[in-house]
């Protein structure tokens, strides 16, 4: 049975993910996830969403998806052990370093490669299974015949992120906003006054992305030719073809949007519930329009 | 690399701009475009083109490496397959992949090609890099945003090679930005991206090849150069898939001399270098990235170098 896998940017959401029917729910730990701070958890408030999972016999995965300096490697691996003491079992990763020696190193875990690892084809679904990946996350823009073949390719969960935001640039591949301008942020449990020094989101740093390809750019060539323009992005709800990638095999279905509050988890994790129980049933899914969140919202939650 | 004291590489999308451009600066060359596969005459679509591009580069003394597409697709491995296979057959020496996916694949069914892994492949620690090696990495071009410190520790991983100059890419995409001007401009696809097309917004200036976003300034190294042989860095390139055959002639001409001095012990910058690196810029230089600052920052004392937009 397919896994429907939640965001939880705060506990409120997590808490809201959870009643809704999303069997797991991840989280972002403080410092150390992509999209920074607004969608991230402290240690205590993670501590009661692995209890908050643990009472809905639910999973709490972890995101700890920025990649880290040199300066904060023992950081982020000193975090490990307090999150397996937590009971978190899942931790979902961007850095291949990260993701070649994290299970390894703890072999109660099991690692996903996150969606900013870039995997859309069957042979990044092979290459990162080689590489020590327990799952794989593939953006929505990867049909139920993509997925079946990805699937194909390695004895490892396929995971569709089948709600998400299609931002012009590939998801994780940004660096938009540490060439524009950059905000240094606090470095997680480091000396206080300690600051990340530069880096896109990728990084743990915070450029000022203020969705800047959402914004009006004047395009102009040599011939002076001119045109205003958005960078092109695009919600996709991929709602009906969750019958489609069941039949694929892919395990797990997830839901973008650790920076949504409460209120809008909630009924975005319930329609893919009635759908994923309607299609495991052999019923047909909602045909209703596809659920649709703020045409403002992107993952950084600005 | 044998005998020689550092690699100048740059990167050529087709056989028509091949012809058109003079290479005597360079070493080597990464043949096709990565960013599309409308690009006219991209030579990851065109196996005997590509062939073709290989024996020239051979005939000039210059290596050839062939490049894959940024974010490749289910669809376009089996085209890559057959660029990959023409490419070794011809005599090229290295594939550059920007995934894991890609660099298995050389492993497991090019195997006299060496793998380099591409800056798309956004891989920025030691241990990612090693983890890599298991297929078969070689060389390494690091994110445009990582710095020099950093690409220290990677290069004892693996060698790295140094962007030294030109407009970088700051993320790739499925969609091309540039398709809905089709109309307003009388001009479509493949004619759209070769038209040098700027994106402007206040004081911020990017650049577009419509699928690909690159900086609008251009990432100017020259006064770092030394700091760069010291680190021990020898494999270097400079960026023109986007630029007049002007353009890859003169910046790679300034890096190879400045180079040379370098490695000569005998630095300083010749004014004329900065008159022709400023000949061939539009909207000025940056390199923040290398210094741990937003990318379009300029560090350095070179008077005006940083220019006033980014």
């Amino acid at each position: 049975m397919a896994v429907l896998l939640a965001p939880g940017g705060s506990p409120e959401a997590v808490a809201a993910a959870f009643d809704a029917g999303a069997d797991a729910v991840y989280v972002g730990l403080r410092g150390w996830s992509r999209g920074g701070a607004r969608g991230e958890l402290t240690w205590p408030e993670l501590a009661a969403a692995a209890r908050r999972a643990r009472g809905h016999r639910g999973e709490l995965q972890v995101a700890l998806n920025t990649i880290p300096r040199p300066a904060e490697q023992a950081l982020l691996q000193a975090a490990v052990p307090r999150l397996l003491d937590l009971g978190v079992r899942a931790l979902i990763v961007n850095d291949l370093g990260l993701l070649a020696t994290l299970g390894r190193a703890h072999p109660p875990l099991r690692v996903t490669a996150s969606i900013g690892c870039g995997a859309q084809m069957p042979a990044d679904v092979a290459a990162l299974a080689e590489l020590g990946a327990a799952a794989v996350v593939l953006p929505a823009t990867l049909g139920p015949e993509e997925a079946a073949a990805c699937v194909a390719a390695a004895p490892i969960a396929v995971e569709i992120m089948v709600h998400m935001v299609e931002e012009f640039v590939l998801l994780g591949r940004c660096v938009m906003p540490a060439y524009l301008q950059l905000r240094p942020t606090p470095l997680p449990d480091a000396e206080p006054g300690a600051r990340r020094q530069s880096g896109s989101m990728k990084r743990g740093g915070v450029g000022a992305c203020f969705k800047i390809c959402q914004q009006p750019w004047t395009l102009r060539d040599r011939h002076g030719a001119r045109a205003e323009r958005t960078f092109p992005a695009r919600q996709l709800s991929r709602l009906a073809d969750v019958p489609g990638y069941l039949a694929a095999g892919v395990q797990v279905l997830k839901l973008q949007g650790r920076s949504l509050p409460a209120d809008a988890v909630r009924p975005l994790v319930a329609r893919y519930r009635r759908a994923l129980d309607a299609a495991a049933a052999g019923r047909a899914v909602d045909a209703g329009p596809p659920p649709r969140l703020p045409e403002a919202w992107t993952v950084v939650g600005r | 690399m044998s005998g020689e004291a550092f690699e100048l590489a740059t990167g050529i999308a087709s056989l028509a701009e091949l012809a058109a451009s003079d290479l005597e600066p360079y070493d080597a060359v990464y043949l096709g475009s990565p960013y599309c596969d409308r690009y006219a005459g991209n030579l990851l679509e065109r196996p005997g083109d590509l062939a073709e591009a290989v024996r020239r580069l051979a005939d000039l003394g210059k290596r050839a490496y062939v490049t894959t597409y940024a974010a490749p697709r289910h669809r376009q491995v089996d085209a890559l397959r057959r660029a990959l296979a023409a490419g070794a057959a011809a005599g090229a020496v290295a594939a550059e992949v920007h995934g894991a996916g890609l660099a298995r694949i050389v492993r497991d069914e090019c195997p006299g090609l060496a793998v380099h892994l591409g800056t798309f492949a956004h891989v920025y620690t030691p241990a990612a890099l090693e983890a890599l090696r298991a297929f078969g990495v070689v060389r390494i071009a690091p994110p445009a945003e990582l710095p020099l410190d950093e690409m220290v520790a990677l290069g004892a991983v693996a060698p790295v090679e140094v962007t030294l100059h030109g407009k970088v890419p700051l993320g790739v995409s499925e969609s091309c930005v540039l398709l809905g001007c089709e109309a307003e401009w009388g001009v479509g696809c493949p004619d759209l991206c070769r038209r040098d097309v700027f994106v402007e917004r206040d004081e911020w200036v990017l650049k577009s090849v419509g699928t690909g976003v690159l900086t609008g300034r251009d990432v100017c190294l020259l006064e770092a150069v030394p700091r760069i042989l010291a680190d021990g860095h020898r494999r270097f390139r400079i960026e023109t898939l986007s630029e007049s055959p002007e353009y890859r002639a003169r910046v790679g001409r300034v890096y190879r001399e400045a180079l040379g001095r370098a490695l000569a012990d005998d630095w300083t910058i010749d004014a004329g270098w900065w008159a022709a690196l400023r000949a061939h810029s539009r909207a000025g230089f940056c390199n923040g990235f290398a210094f741990g600052r937003s990318g379009l920052e300029y560090v350095g004392a070179g008077a005006g170098a940083g220019g006033l937009r980014g």
